[in-house]
């Protein structure tokens, strides 16, 4: 016991000295806050040359990429002989060569085109490291390499951060594009964009359910906002609530079995839970303002929405099982369409300053308000990405409303729909 | 029931094996303080690197007192080629004129013999004593006078550079001071900066150390959680030969998030090499975190 003593004693005496004899220092920032990413163009393997597949996989990859701010692309110029080899494994690829131009991240892909049959194989590599990060093999056919590149991109960022991207996912909104206010699904890059409703008369406010399947959207197809339900695979369509007066802004829960709506059946506009077949289960706010625009906490207890219960229209959080509701924002004298975030943290909305909407978000206990876009235009409608790395918003800065989409943080801004139509209510779905 | 103590007694110091351990202990802590004063352990010091004041403006130097005019020298290696003058007869005159302040040394001492006792007590009593033994012995020998003269006349002008010195640190100090105050610039501006820090060489080694690890450093802010980035933290120890080489690194306390940790570990990786070798070996342990970027962000 002694002996355990003296020993114990001993390396009391050690450690310390040998503790105190390192120097500190602290490094309160990185050099450099973008990883740099080679991004090689995809070479073919066993297969016809397509320059339109390489293109087209590489310019998804950077756009993606690009909009999640986290790289910054090594010039495709000062690439070496490297790029122009195919080796998909880590002891094929030269990463002295990439690590002298800087490169700390490396993108190599191959593909086999067969006849309309597409293969692509894309690898992520660490290049400090010299290991693979990540890698997929899809298979598709030619109309699919949009997606297998937003589907890599989602890896690229699942490997990096932990979190997969929401590239794979898509937007639906609303576009006067054929003349009409209908509702249209397109990529995130406002790509493939399709129609989805041809009801010839005005659609608007669209919302995913929370597993991406169905969207909900108010439709005056009757001559009444009423509310709808669409199967996005099926294309099935349901009127789910048609009480006079309006039915608009439906939002499903996160659990997919209540619909907050905003019902005036009463002549003031209040804010209902309904099942899914349409029924009023609970009347959640009554006052004698305007309550509108709900938008669930993704814990699903909680519901933010715009009242004017106490002068100007305000954001405020009620509980739905007890009723308690604080108002969130102060400032401003119009505030619009809140979007909770799906990290719960931060709640999205638009106020109308100068006679002109902007985005602002702020975290749900009313601290740390931030306006997110600047300049010209109105700027409304925003709504989250899955992930809560993105917002989608609607701004008629260029003339015609278009969709913008932009990093939480308000910076790379970037339209995604052409300005020949209006497009306008956009919203994000789930992991597609 | 009864609870019985585990040592009623103290039986514990009768065991024969305590004398042993005992021993045992004493030799271990004699084996520490050996080990200690003779550096067994290689106890690194803290690295402190030379540290000197850089100022763009008030240009310092290693040795301010290099290369510039300076009155003294002349008058310096005067008295040297004077001492073989002094062999001969004729520089004992003009000698004599040099050293106006010696004299009153010499002649106040057989001013005081006629009045002897009374007042030579406070400073005269060594000179009274040793002087005066020694003012017979130089008269005969003049060559000896001469050379105490001349020691005596080193001795002061050896003082009077000091004290010229001390007046010129003086001035650099409040010269110091003043720009410091008129600047008012932070202690821990870089190097390069007015008031940074540095020396003629370079940068310090440290300073170069962390910036280069830092420069290494690559992270995205996209990459961390956003409410995570005003406190997240990791601490690494990093160990550099003097040759610049990483010999060994360790993360101490990761951050808990991998996507910070694998961003250390590759800036440490790309720093496994210093582009130039280092006074002497480092071991540094370094603080990883994001403060920069949270308050830029507030």
């Amino acid at each position: 016991m002694l002996l355990r003593w003296s020993i114990a004693f001993l390396l009391c005496c050690v450690l310390p000295w040998s503790a105190l004899a390192a120097t500190e220092i602290e490094i309160s920032a990185p050099g450099e806050q973008s990883v740099p990413l080679a991004l090689t163009s995809f070479l073919p393997d066993k297969g016809p040359l397509s320059a339109h597949i390489a293109d087209e996989l590489n310019e998804v990859l950077v756009a993606d990429l690009d909009l999640s701010g986290l790289f910054r692309f090594v010039e495709p110029e000062a690439f070496l002989d490297d790029a122009s080899r195919i080796g998909l494994f880590s002891t094929q690829v030269n990463f002295p060569q990439w690590r002298l131009l800087g490169a700390e991240t490396l993108i190599k892909g191959t593909y086999v085109l067969n006849g309309d049959k597409l293969i692509v194989e894309a690898r992520l590599f660490d290049v400090v490291n010299r290991r693979l990060l990540t890698g997929r093999r899809y298979v598709g056919e030619t109309k699919d390499v949009r997606r297998m590149a937003h589907a890599f991109a989602d890896l690229v960022l699942k490997e990096l951060t932990g979190e997969e991207g929401p590239f794979s996912a898509r937007i639906a909104y609303i576009s006067n594009q054929s003349g009409h206010n209908e509702l249209w699904l397109m990529d995130v890059d406002g790509k493939r964009p399709v129609r989805l409703t041809d009801h010839r008369s005005i659609v608007l406010n669209p919302d995913f359910s929370p597993r991406g399947k169905q969207l909900l959207f108010t439709s005056y197809r009757a001559n009444n906002p009423d509310l709808y339900r669409k199967e996005i695979y099926s294309g099935k369509e349901a009127k789910i609530s048609y009480k006079p007066g309006l039915n608009v802004a439906g939002r499903m829960a996160p659990s997919e079995r209540e619909i907050a709506l905003t019902l005036s059946k009463d002549g003031n506009p209040e804010i209902y839970l309904l099942d899914v077949s349409g029924r009023i289960r609970k009347r959640i706010t009554d006052s004698w303002g305007i309550d509108s625009d709900p938008t669930w906490s993704p814990d699903g207890e909680r519901l933010a929405f715009i009242s004017n219960r106490q002068g100007n229209p305000h954001v405020f959080i009620t509980d739905i099982f007890t009723g308690k509701t604080t108002r969130l924002t102060t400032k401003g004298k119009y505030n619009a369409t809140p979007a909770w975030g799906p990290k719960g943290d931060r709640i999205a909305f638009t106020r109308q300053e100068g006679g002109r909407f902007d985005v602002y978000t702020i975290n749900v206990d009313g601290s740390d308000e931030r306006r997110l876009t600047f300049g010209s235009g109105n700027s409304e409608h925003p709504r989250w990405s899955p992930d809560g790395r993105f917002i989608v918003y609607s701004s008629d800065k260029g003339g015609n409303r278009a969709i913008y989409v932009m990093r939480a943080d308000g910076t790379g801004a970037r339209r995604v729909t052409a300005l020949e139509s209006d497009c306008r209510h956009p919203a994000w779905s789930p992991r597609w | 029931m009864s609870v019985v103590p585990v040592r009623q007694n103290n039986a514990f110091h009768k065991d024969p094996k305590f004398g042993r351990l005992l021993l045992v202990s004493l030799i271990a802590h004699a084996l520490i303080l050996v080990a200690f004063s003779a550096d067994l352990f290689g106890t690194k010091t803290r690295y402190k690197p030379p540290v000197y004041y850089v100022d763009l403006i008030h240009k310092p130097v290693l040795n301010p007192q290099a290369g510039r005019p300076d009155p003294r020298p002349v008058s310096k290696p005067k008295p040297e080629p004077v001492k073989p003058a002094a062999q001969t007869v004729t520089p004992a005159v003009p000698r004599e004129p040099v050293k106006p302040e010696v004299k009153p040394l010499v002649k106040s001492e057989p001013k005081p013999e006629p009045k002897p006792e009374p007042k030579p007590k406070p400073k005269p009593v060594g000179k009274a004593v040793t002087k005066p033994a020694d003012k017979p012995a130089a008269k005969p020998d003049q060559a000896k006078e001469q050379k105490l003269q001349s020691a005596i006349e080193e001795m002061r002008e050896r003082q009077k550079r000091e004290d010229e010195r001390d007046a010129l640190k003086d001035k650099l100090a409040k010269l110091r001071d003043s720009v410091g105050a008129a600047a008012t610039v932070p202690a821990d501006v870089p190097v390069g900066m007015p008031t940074g820090q540095g020396d003629e060489v370079g940068v310090s080694a440290l300073a170069f150390v962390q910036a280069f690890i830092q420069q290494n450093w690559v992270l995205s802010p996209y990459l961390i959680d956003q409410s995570r980035i005003a406190n997240i933290e990791a601490r690494a120890t990093l160990a550099y030969s003097a040759a610049g080489k990483l010999v060994r690194f360790r993360i101490n306390n990761p951050s808990g998030n991998q996507q910070f940790d694998d961003s250390l570990k590759r800036a440490i990786t790309k720093s496994e090499q210093l582009p130039q070798p280092l006074p002497q070996d480092l071991e540094l342990v370094v603080t990883f975190n994001l403060k920069d970027i949270a308050a830029a962000r507030r």
